[in-house]
C-alpha cells in the first residue's frame, strides 16, 4: 500500500508535466461547463416558450369576446377557440436534453378530431437538430472516455518505449501496483472532472434534492471506470503507444458511433412501425365522409358511444355543431387502433434498443441519463397520451354547451380546463441501466485481470 | 523520382496487415452503408410515392361537394427523396416528410424519421456520408501519422535524401502513394453507388444526377487529399510519431465531433427563433388587423364588398354575378398567405443566420466544408428542404385560390350548392421536383470554395514547411 | 555454502531460437563474474532470467537461495540492476529519479545523503537539480550507478554499464566495484570488454550461442591470454 502511494503521487508530477494532457483537462471542463449552459439555456427557453402560451389563449379569448360580445354557440367557440398541451420539462431536462428538441414541448389543440393536431410539430432548425445537442450528458457520454483515452492509451507503453519501466520493474514492486498507482490515479483525476461538472449542472440546472442525484453520479463514475477497465485490458496486450492509441480509439468508434447506428438500422427492420401518416390520412377520410353520410346515423354512432347524450333532440337542420363535432370525434374513433398500433409501434423499438444497449455502454448510458431526465421517446409519448385525455377533458366541458344547448356566455371560457404535464423520470431504465453498466464494468474489469495473469509483464 | 516514392508507399502500405483490415473494414461499411441506404430510399420512396398517389387519388374522387369543403378537405404533399440522397440523408432524418394542406392555415411538415426512434438517433446514422466524412480521414490519418516520423525512428529517411531527393519530392511521393491506396479502398464502393444510382428504375437518371455525382466524388476526391496532405505535413513537423497520431486524432475530434455540434448551437442560442404557435398567432393577428396594423379584416372585406357592387352597378349582394363570399374568402386567402410568407421569410432567414455560423466555420474546419456540399449536392440539405416547403405552399395556395374561384363563379347562394364531382378532375394534383443543380450550385460556392481554399493552403505552405523541417 | 546467485539447467527457448541452452552457474558473494560473448550469445537473456523479467523454460534461476520464478518479488529487494542504457523519467531532475527508485525500494533518505549517493557516483553536483532530459547517456548513466548502490543489495546485476561512460568515469565505476565486492556482495556482469573484465572481475564466463563454453579465473590468466581464448571460441 505504501508503495502505491508513492507511485501515485509521482503520476501527478508526470501529469503536471504532460502540458497537453493538461490543457485536454481544462478544454473538457470548458466544454463541461459550455454543455451546462447551452442545456440549462435550452431549457429555460423552452420553459419562457411554454409560458408564452397562455398570453396566446388570452389574446384568442380577447379576440372571441369581440367576435362574439353576446352569449355565443359553444359550437362557434369550440371552432375558433385554441388550446395548449404542456410538457414542462423536469429540471434534470437541463443536464440530458435527450429528443426534446426534435419532439415539440406543446401541442395546440382545438375542438377538432385529435388524430391531425397530435402530431404537429414545431419551428425547428433542422441542421440544429442533425447537430445535435452539446449538452452536459453529450460531454460526459462522448468526450470523457476521448480523455480517458488521452490518458491512459500508454499506461505501461510510454515508460516500456523511454526504458524506464527495466528500472522501475527491478524494483521490488509488483507490476500490478504500477498499474493500480496508475489506473487510480487517472480515475481520481478524471472523476473529479466528472463529478465536479456534474455537481455545477446540477446547482445551475437546480435539480431537486432526491436519489436520482446518487444514480446520475453512480451513472457517471461506472461509465468513467468502464473506459479505464477498456484503458487497462489494452495495457494489458502490451503493444506500443500507437498501437494502443489505434485499439482504443477503435473502441470508442465502435461503441459510440458504429454500433449505435448499426442497432438503429437493425431495430428499424425489426420493429417496423406502421406509418403515422396512413392514421391521418385514413381519419381525414372519416371526418370528411361525415358530411355526406346521413346524419342519423352518424348520430347513432356516436351515441353508441356517449349514451348521456342520446335523449337530445333529433337534428333535422343543415347544419349544427354537435354533429359537426360528432363526425370528427368519430373520426378518431375510426383510427383509434392505428393510433394506439404506431404508439406501440414506437414504444417497441425503445423498448428493444433498451435490451439491446448492452452491447455498447455508451447507448446505456445515454439513454439511462436521458430516462432519468425524462427527455426520451417514453417522456413524449406519456405527454400525447396526457394531451389525449386533455382533448378528452376539453369535448367533456363543451358537449353540455352543444347538446343541451346551453348558451356560451363570457363568464364561461374562464371554466374551460386547461393542462399541464411535467415529464416523470423513467426511473426503473435508470436503474436497469445501472445494473446493465456495472455487468459491462466487472466483465471488462475480470477480461483485463485474466490478461495481466496470462502475460506477464514485459518490462522491454 | 517521385514516382519511386509514391510506388514504394503504395506497395508497403499493402503489405502493411493493419491496413488491410482497417480498409476491408471500411470498404465493407461502404458498402453495407450504399445497400442499406438504397433499401430505406426504396422503402420511404414507395411508401411516399404510395401516399401521394393514394391522396391524389382521394382528390380527384371526390363527391359533388361545395368548393370550400374541398378547399378543407384539401390534400397532403409528400416529400420524394433525392437520387443521390441514399449516399447522404442530411437533415432528412429530422425533418418531416409529409405536410397536410387545407384552407386558411399552413400546416407544419410531420412525421420525421427522427420522431419515429428513440435517443439512438442522435448518435449519428449509418451512411456514406458519414462513412466517407468521419471514418475514411480517420483511416487517412492512421495510414499517414508516420509518414514522416517513421523514417526517421528507423533512419531510413537520411538514406533517401542522401539519394539526391529533396524532402518536398518525397512528401509529394508520399502524399501520391497514399491517395493511390485511399482510392483503393473508397472507389468499389462509389462504383457500385453509381452503379446502382444509373441501372435502377426508382431513380431518374439523367445529365442532372451525372453532375451531381461527379461533383458529389470531386469534392470527396479534394476532401480525402486535403487529409493525405495534412496527415503527411503533421508527420514531418513532428518529433516522434506519437505526437504526430495524438495531434491528428486529436484535430478529427475537435473537427468531426465538436466544432459542428458547437456552432450549430451556438447559432442557435445567438439568433433565437419563436415557437409556430407564436408565428400562427402573429399571423392570424396581422391577416385580421392589416399588415400594419389599421387595415382590419373587417374594413377590407366591406370595402371589398362596396367595390364589387360598384364594379358590377347592383345595389345588393343577390344581385351580384359572382359570389361575394368566394371572392372574399379568396382575398382573405391572398392576404393571409402574403403574411404567412412574410413570417416564413424571416423564419428561415434566421435558420440561414443561424447555419451561417457552421457555413463560415468550413473556411476552418474540412469538415463543415464537406458536410454542406455533400448534402446539399445530394439534395438533402436545408435548402431543398426549405425549397419543397415553398413548393408545398405554392401548390396549396394556388388550389384553394383556384376553389375559391370556382366558388365565386358560383354566384350568390353558393353555400346550398355543389359543384360536381368531375370537377376535381380537372385540378392539378401535387408533384415535386427537386430542383437542378443550377439551382442548388450557388448555395454551395461557399463550401466548395472552403476546400479548394484549404486544398491549395496546404499544398502551399505545407509543403513549404516540410522542405524547412530537419532531417535528422 | 550458500550462493548468492545460481543458475541450475536454466533454458531458455523464445519462438524463434534458444536463447539459453541449460545454463549452470554459481556466483559466490564478494565474487564479480563477468559474462563474455558475442551479441545475442544469451548474455541480457541470463540477466533478464535472475531479474525474473523472462520466464525459464526449463530450470530455475535462485537469488540467494530463493528461486525467481516464484518469488519474483521478493528477490528484487535483494538485487540491484544497471542496464546499459540508463532511461529515467524525463521531467524529473536526477535527484528526484533517484528519490523516487529508492522510496520504491523501501529506503528514505535525507536530501544530504541523496546528494552524497550522486555526487559519489560522479554525477557533476551542478547537475543534480536539472531535468533528466538535459543529461547526457553518461550523467543518466550515473544517475543509474547512485540508484544501485543506494539501494544497499547483496547482488548487483550490471548489462554493460560502462557503455556510455568516459574512461575515467569507467576507471571510478570498477573501483566501486571492487570496493562493493570487498564489502562481499556477488556481482554478475554482461560485457564486452575483456580487458575490464580481467581488472574488475574475479573469474570471467566466455558464452557462446547459448553456452556456457568456459570458466576461467581471472588471476589465471593475462589481458592477451584472455583475448586469445576469447577469439578462440568466437571463430
Amino acid at each position: 500500500m505504501h508503495l502505491f502511494w508513492i507511485l501515485f503521487s509521482y503520476e501527478w508530477r508526470h501529469f503536471r508535466a504532460a502540458k497537453g494532457l493538461v490543457l485536454m483537462c481544462g478544454l473538457l471542463l470548458v466544454s463541461g461547463l459550455y454543455g451546462i449552459y447551452y442545456g440549462t439555456t435550452e431549457i429555460e427557453r423552452q420553459r419562457q416558450h411554454l409560458a408564452a402560451l397562455p398570453e396566446l389563449t388570452r389574446r384568442n379569448v380577447a379576440e372571441l369576446k369581440v367576435k362574439f360580445p353576446g352569449p355565443a354557440d359553444a359550437g362557434d367557440i369550440g371552432y375558433y377557440h385554441t388550446a395548449f398541451a404542456v410538457h414542462h420539462p423536469d429540471p434534470w431536462a437541463a443536464l440530458s436534453l435527450g429528443l426534446r428538441d426534435v419532439n415539440p414541448s406543446y401541442v395546440k389543440l382545438r375542438l377538432l378530431g385529435l388524430q391531425n393536431q397530435l402530431y404537429a410539430t414545431d419551428n425547428t432548425n433542422p441542421m440544429k437538430v442533425l447537430s445535435g445537442n452539446f449538452d452536459l450528458a453529450f460531454v460526459l457520454v462522448y468526450l470523457f472516455p476521448m480523455l480517458i483515452i488521452a490518458l491512459s492509451f500508454n499506461l505501461l507503453s510510454s515508460e516500456r518505449e523511454e526504458g524506464i519501466l527495466v528500472l522501475l520493474l527491478a524494483q521490488p514492486v509488483r507490476p500490478a501496483t504500477v498499474l493500480a498507482a496508475k489506473l487510480a490515479f487517472r480515475l481520481t483525476l478524471v472523476l473529479a472532472l466528472a463529478l465536479l461538472l456534474s455537481g455545477v449542472g446540477m446547482l445551475w440546472a437546480g435539480v431537486p434534492l432526491d436519489g436520482r442525484i446518487g444514480t446520475w453520479l453512480a451513472l457517471t463514475v461506472l461509465y468513467c471506470l468502464f473506459w479505464l477497465a477498456v484503458a487497462l485490458v489494452v495495457a494489458a496486450l502490451q503493444r506500443p503507444s500507437a498501437v494502443n492509441a489505434v485499439a482504443l480509439l477503435g473502441v470508442w468508434l465502435l461503441l459510440v458511433v458504429l454500433v449505435p447506428s448499426l442497432l438503429n438500422l437493425g431495430v428499424a427492420a425489426a420493429r417496423p412501425v406502421p406509418q403515422g401518416i396512413e392514421l391521418t390520412i385514413r381519419q381525414r377520410e372519416e371526418i370528411h365522409a361525415g358530411w355526406d353520410r346521413p346524419k342519423a346515423q352518424t348520430m347513432n354512432r356516436f351515441f353508441a358511444l356517449y349514451p348521456q347524450w342520446r335523449d337530445t333532440a333529433t337534428i333535422r337542420e343543415r347544419f349544427v355543431w354537435r354533429w359537426y363535432y360528432a363526425f370528427q370525434h368519430l373520426g378518431d374513433v375510426a383510427v383509434a387502433p392505428q393510433a394506439t398500433a404506431y404508439a406501440q409501434g414506437l414504444q417497441q423499438r425503445y423498448n428493444l434498443v433498451e435490451q439491446l444497449n448492452l452491447l455498447s455502454p455508451a447507448i446505456n448510458v445515454q439513454s439511462s441519463l436521458n430516462a432519468l431526465a425524462a427527455t426520451d421517446l417514453p417522456s413524449h409519448l406519456a405527454f400525447q397520451r396526457s394531451a389525449t385525455r386533455y382533448h378528452d377533458s376539453l369535448r367533456a366541458f363543451y358537449y353540455p354547451f352543444l347538446f343541451r344547448k346551453v348558451e356560451f356566455t363570457h363568464a364561461d371560457y374562464a371554466q374551460e380546463p386547461t393542462h399541464t404535464f411535467t415529464s416523470h423520470p423513467e426511473l426503473a431504465t435508470t436503474y436497469r441501466g445501472l445494473l446493465k453498466l456495472l455487468l459491462s464494468v466487472a466483465a471488462v474489469y475480470a477480461l483485463g485481470a485474466l490478461l495481466l495473469r496470462v502475460r506477464s509483464i514485459n518490462p522491454r | 523520382m517521385i514516382h519511386s516514392i509514391a510506388q514504394k508507399e503504395f506497395v508497403s502500405i499493402l503489405r502493411d496487415r493493419r491496413f488491410g483490415v482497417l480498409s476491408v473494414l471500411v470498404l465493407a461499411l461502404l458498402l453495407a452503408a450504399t445497400l442499406v441506404g438504397r433499401a430505406s430510399y426504396r422503402t420511404l420512396q414507395q411508401e411516399r410515392v404510395l401516399a401521394q398517389s393514394t391522396v391524389n387519388e382521394q382528390f380527384r374522387n371526390q363527391p359533388a361537394r361545395h368548393p370550400h369543403r374541398v378547399a378543407h378537405y384539401g390534400s397532403f404533399a409528400f416529400r420524394p427523396k433525392s437520387g443521390l440522397s441514399l449516399l447522404d440523408s442530411g437533415v432528412d432524418t429530422f425533418t418531416g416528410s409529409a405536410v397536410y394542406l387545407e384552407a386558411h392555415q399552413q400546416n407544419s411538415v410531420n412525421f420525421s424519421q427522427a420522431q419515429q426512434s428513440g435517443s439512438l438517433i442522435r448518435f449519428g446514422e449509418m451512411t456514406v456520408a458519414f462513412v466517407l466524412q468521419l471514418l475514411v480521414p480517420l483511416l487517412i490519418i492512421f495510414l499517414c501519422f508516420g509518414a514522416f516520423t517513421q523514417e526517421r525512428e528507423t533512419g531510413t529517411l537520411k538514406l533517401l535524401l542522401s539519394q539526391g531527393l529533396t524532402m518536398r519530392q518525397v512528401a509529394w511521393g508520399k502524399v501520391r502513394g497514399y491517395s493511390q491506396a485511399v482510392a483503393l479502398v473508397v472507389a468499389p464502393a462509389l462504383a457500385l453507388a453509381a452503379t446502382l444510382l444509373f441501372t435502377g428504375e426508382e431513380f431518374a437518371s439523367g445529365a442532372d444526377l451525372a453532375a451531381r455525382l461527379t461533383l458529389f466524388v470531386l469534392g470527396y476526391a479534394v476532401y480525402f487529399f486535403l487529409f493525405v496532405v495534412g496527415s503527411v505535413v503533421v508527420s514531418a513537423t513532428q518529433a516522434s510519431s506519437r505526437a504526430a497520431l495524438i495531434m491528428l486524432l486529436g484535430f478529427w475530434i475537435v473537427s468531426g465531433i465538436i466544432l459542428p455540434k458547437a456552432t450549430a448551437n451556438l447559432g442557435a442560442s445567438l439568433y433565437p427563433t419563436i415557437t409556430k404557435a407564436q408565428m400562427d398567432a402573429d399571423v392570424h393577428e396581422q391577416a385580421q388587423h392589416g399588415i400594419n396594423g389599421h387595415d382590419p379584416h373587417d374594413k377590407r372585406a366591406e370595402a371589398l364588398k362596396a367595390s364589387l357592387l360598384k364594379k358590377y352597378g347592383v345595389d345588393s349582394e343577390e344581385k351580384l354575378p359572382v359570389s361575394l363570399a368566394g371572392v372574399q374568402m379568396a382575398a382573405g386567402e391572398e392576404y393571409s398567405a402574403k403574411v404567412y410568407q412574410q413570417h416564413f421569410a424571416a423564419l428561415n432567414a434566421t435558420y440561414e443566420r443561424q447555419n451561417r455560423l457552421s457555413d463560415w466555420a468550413g473556411l476552418l474546419n474540412p469538415y463543415q466544408a464537406i458536410r454542406p456540399l455533400s448534402m446539399g449536392l445530394a439534395g438533402s440539405d436545408f435548402t431543398h428542404y426549405v425549397h419543397f416547403q415553398q413548393a408545398a405552399e405554392a401548390y396549396r395556395y394556388g388550389l384553394v385560390q383556384r376553389l375559391n374561384g370556382l366558388q365565386a363563379s358560383m354566384g350568390p347562394g353558393d353555400k346550398e350548392r355543389r359543384l360536381d364531382a368531375h370537377t376535381w378532375h380537372e385540378l392539378p394534383v401535387f408533384s415535386y421536383q427537386t430542383p437542378a443543380l443550377a439551382w442548388a450550385l450557388p448555395h454551395l460556392l461557399l463550401p466548395m470554395g472552403a476546400l479548394l481554399l484549404w486544398a491549395g493552403l496546404l499544398s502551399w505552405l505545407g509543403f513549404r514547411l516540410i522542405a524547412n523541417t530537419t532531417v535528422a | 555454502m550458500t550462493y548468492l546467485l545460481e543458475a541450475k539447467q536454466l533454458r531458455k527457448q523464445y519462438a524463434d531460437k534458444l536463447a539459453l541452452r541449460g545454463l549452470n552457474l554459481q556466483i559466490a558473494p564478494g565474487e564479480v563474474f563477468c559474462l563474455l560473448g558475442q551479441n545475442g550469445a544469451g548474455k541480457s537473456t541470463t540477466i533478464n532470467l535472475f531479474l525474473g523479467f523472462v520466464q525459464p523454460t526449463s530450470g530455475a534461476a535462485f537469488v540467494n537461495g530463493l528461486e525467481v520464478a516464484t518469488n519474483s518479488l521478493q528477490i528484487k529487494k535483494h538485487l540491484a540492476y544497471i542496464p546499459e542504457n540508463v532511461m529515467l523519467y524525463p521531467h524529473l531532475t536526477g535527484l528526484e529519479n533517484l528519490a523516487l527508485f529508492s522510496r520504491l525500494a523501501g529506503f528514505r533518505y535525507p536530501e544530504s545523503e541523496l546528494l552524497t549517493y550522486l555526487t559519489d557516483a560522479g554525477l557533476p553536483p551542478e547537475a543534480v537539480r536539472r531535468r533528466v532530459d538535459t543529461y547526457s547517456k553518461g550523467m543518466r548513466q550515473k544517475v543509474g550507478i547512485a540508484i544501485a548502490v543506494a539501494k544497499h543489495a547483496q547482488v548487483l546485476l550490471l548489462d554493460e554499464p560502462t557503455s556510455g561512460l568516459d574512461p575515467k568515469a569507467s576507471n571510478e565505476f570498477s573501483e566501486l566495484l571492487r570496493r562493493l565486492s570487498g564489502q562481499g556482495t556477488a556481482v554478475l556482469m554482461a560485457t564486452h570488454d575483456i580487458f575490464r573484465a580481467k581488472e574488475v572481475g574475479t573469474r570471467v564466463g566466455i558464452m557462446r550461442e547459448g553456452e556456457l563454453v568456459d570458466v576461467r579465473p581471472t588471476a589465471a590468466l593475462n589481458a592477451q591470454e584472455l583475448e586469445q581464448l576469447y577469439l578462440t571460441y568466437m571463430n
